[in-house]
């Protein structure tokens, strides 16, 4: 075979790696600080994505609901919500300029749900929020962001490449100066040239066999900068809810969210003996808990033997009516009855992977520890720490989705563009063509995946312990030795090879997982979105620590170490009222 | 659940003069909605078919929107039935296969 070279070499100030709402807003911020700016998406840029599917509110402090409420209150809740491990000055910056982000996407054209008298209608969502807070529209939150992301996007003629799939970053020294990316349409490698990168690639859901992710979120954006040497954090907190649906198969993964619409004593699940059981897992003893004690109660009844047929609970119609239902949440509720779903009866819900709390560790200019590369959105880490609560996950990427633009933009202005190493270009375009040349014998994608997902499952998810962890790294470790090398793609035509981009996407995976079972190994105590069952308490005498992963050296063995967090009076003070 | 027929059309411009359709069995455990019944062919029968996996999967994005029948639906809000034909809409630049120029 004839060495593969770029087809093409692209140039740009800011190279936007991710087309959802993180990556938008940020193009748009670089746009606006004057950047030359190319958005990057391996789906369609500003239609795939995970922002577009939002549901139910983003908070925001205006106090329009509650006087009471302001950004000291939202930041105290987030601190608490994120058990001590947010990183307080990441958080403080997404509660102080929320109120301004809303303001810039409302001038871009979004409408949000309002009173009579012209302010925002604000909603308790759940105990997480001290005062009414999350801001709505309808139930269809994210339509109205991305539509007017992607109406200031033409506007600006922000320019965009839709499929292309980001394999490797590249580097000139210590900072990035661009990357390597395969074109699903055209099967052509490219290469890019950019001053800064801004990651905003969404998620890792699809390691896992039940999510409620789209199917594309794949985690690539952790694994790209974990191999450009960038620091992630706090990977070990996934956040795993209880109310997705689980049968029938047309419909699963897809949340429910009846438990905001529950009134006061409801008790809206039961077990396969008819019991409800939610109190019974619940630190404070409440049938309608924190949402991630939703999915370790519902994983208790499984393993007692008490679970649905497909492995989960029953949502019990009687704590929601159906005019609830479609009052509030007509579009869920009509997307489930279209497939046969009767609202009035039991349905059968269960854990779904939702979100990573960590990711590419960012600082207050949402710059990852390499210079250059920065990121927003669900791939970054920090602002949440130990777990995310409900409705900050918007405010976050429009918060640091404008920081992140403004500071590539700046950053690309001041340095030089550099070049990378015309080797390694060559090298990564070489290994991204060989699937092309394999032989047809070994196993596809899809398969590996499944081994994969089913390891994240049993051992990484909602529950945790040591035996689990060191056997499923020590698979993961086999699978990279064995059947990675070994995969095959079902044919070697470049145009539209799905099984190609899935041959990088599952090797990003095992790599990425490797690293999240790695910390969870670590962390000898259960903590927000992390249950250990071998170390089941909350330990803060030796874990008001974050931990921190990095390649070692060029190699693909990694270095975890720890670093103090400190999390200020408001969780010390919720701590001392805990006890 | 009982055997599904589903006819899918096929181009591969690099290649071929002309589109075909082809017809696919496939025995998937119960009901499917009609994109995650093409996912099935792939991953189980023809991994040689072009489909995007970009999508939102319940109903928001648009990005699955194809002809079903001769009518141009979300794939992912329709139950995959027996004798069903899937084509990418009219007058579309056609990638290859079910991958074609987007809106």
């Amino acid at each position: 075979m004839t060495p593969e070279k770029a087809k093409r070499t692209i140039e740009t100030d800011v190279l936007v790696i991710g087309g959802g709402g993180g990556g938008l807003r940020a193009a748009v911020a670089a746009h606006t600080a004057g950047a030359r700016v190319l958005v990057l998406s391996k789906g369609i840029v500003g239609k795939s994505g995970l922002t577009q599917t939002a549901v139910t509110g983003f908070q925001v402090a205006f106090g329009y609901a509650d006087p009471r409420d302001n950004p000291e209150v939202h930041y105290g809740d987030s601190i608490r919500g994120g058990y001590g491990l947010a990183d307080p000055d990441l958080a403080r910056i997404f509660c102080d300029e929320a109120i301004a982000a809303v303001e810039d996407i409302e001038a871009f054209g979004a409408r949000f749900d309002r009173e009579e008298n012209g302010n925002l209608i604000q909603r308790k969502l759940d105990s997480s929020q001290t005062y009414p807070r999350s801001i709505k529209k309808g139930d269809s939150l994210g339509t109205p962001i991305m539509q007017a992301l992607r109406r200031e996007m033409n506007k600006r003629e922000i320019p965009r490449m839709h499929e292309i799939l980001v394999t490797k970053l590249l580097k000139d020294g210590d900072k990035v100066c661009g990357a390597i990316a395969l074109d699903f349409q055209k099967g052509e490698i490219i290469e890019f040239r950019a001053g800064s990168i801004v990651m905003a690639t969404g998620g890792a859901g699809e390691l896992f066999p039940v999510h409620s992710n789209t199917p594309d979120s794949t985690g690539d954006g952790y694994a790209l900068a974990l191999n450009a040497g960038a620091d992630l954090v706090d990977i070990e907190f996934l956040l795993m809810l209880g109310h997705a649906v689980l049968h029938p198969a047309t419909v699963r993964g897809v949340l429910f969210t009846f438990q905001y619409l529950l009134t006061k004593g409801a008790k809206p699940l039961f077990n396969s003996e008819g019991n409800s059981f939610l109190s019974n897992y619940d630190p404070e003893g409440s049938d309608n808990p924190a949402r991630h004690i939703y999915a370790r109660a519902i994983y208790g009844e499984v393993r007692a033997g008490r679970g649905s047929p497909h492995g989960g609970a029953f949502f019990d119609p009687g704590s929601v009516s159906r005019d609830t239902l479609m009052g509030s949440l007509p579009s869920q509720t009509k997307y489930l009855e279209s497939f046969g779903v009767d609202i009035t009866k039991p349905i059968e819900v269960g854990a779904a992977a939702h979100y990573v709390c960590g990711g590419i560790k960012i600082n207050t200019q949402s710059q990852s520890t390499v210079p250059g590369l920065f990121a927003v959105g669900e791939c970054s880490g920090g602002p949440h720490g130990a777990g995310r609560i409900g409705g900050n996950s918007l405010t976050e990427i429009l918060v640091f989705g404008k920081r992140a633009g403004a500071e590539a933009a700046a950053f690309a202005n001041v340095k030089s563009p550099g070049a990378p190493d015309s080797d390694e270009v060559l090298s990564e375009a070489n290994r991204v063509t060989s699937y092309l040349s394999r032989k047809r014998t070994g196993e596809r994608p899809n398969v590996i995946k499944a081994r994969l997902q089913k390891l994240m499952n049993d051992y990484v998810g909602v529950v945790r312990n040591e035996e689990g962890l060191l056997n499923t790294i020590a698979e993961f470790e086999r699978m990279e030795r064995e059947d990675l090398p070994a995969m095959s793609i079902a044919e070697d035509n470049r145009i539209g090879n799905y099984d190609w981009i899935e041959a990088l996407e599952v090797t990003a995976m095992t790599g990425f997982a490797r690293a999240m079972a790695g910390a969870a190994l670590l962390r000898t105590e259960s903590r927000g979105a992390h249950y250990r069952e071998d170390y089941p308490d909350l330990d803060d005498k030796n874990w008001l620590q974050n931990i921190l992963i990095r390649r070692t050296g060029n190699t693909d063995a990694l270095d975890f170490k720890t670093n103090e967090c400190k999390p200020g009076p408001e969780y010390t003070a919720a701590r001392a009222e805990a006890k | 659940m009982e055997k599904l027929n589903i006819t899918l059309y096929r181009f591969d411009p690099s290649c071929d003069s002309e589109p075909r359709l082809q017809s696919y069995d496939i025995k998937p455990d119960g009901p499917l909605s009609v994109l995650q019944a093409i996912r099935h062919v792939y991953h189980k029968v023809d991994g040689t078919l072009s489909f995007r996996n970009s999508d939102c999967r319940r109903g928001v994005c648009g990005i699955c929107s194809m002809m079903i029948n001769g009518r141009r639906q979300l794939t992912c809000m329709c139950l995959a039935t027996d004798g069903m034909t899937v084509e990418p809409p009219p007058n579309r630049t056609v990638v290859k296969d079910l991958v074609f120029e987007t809106d």
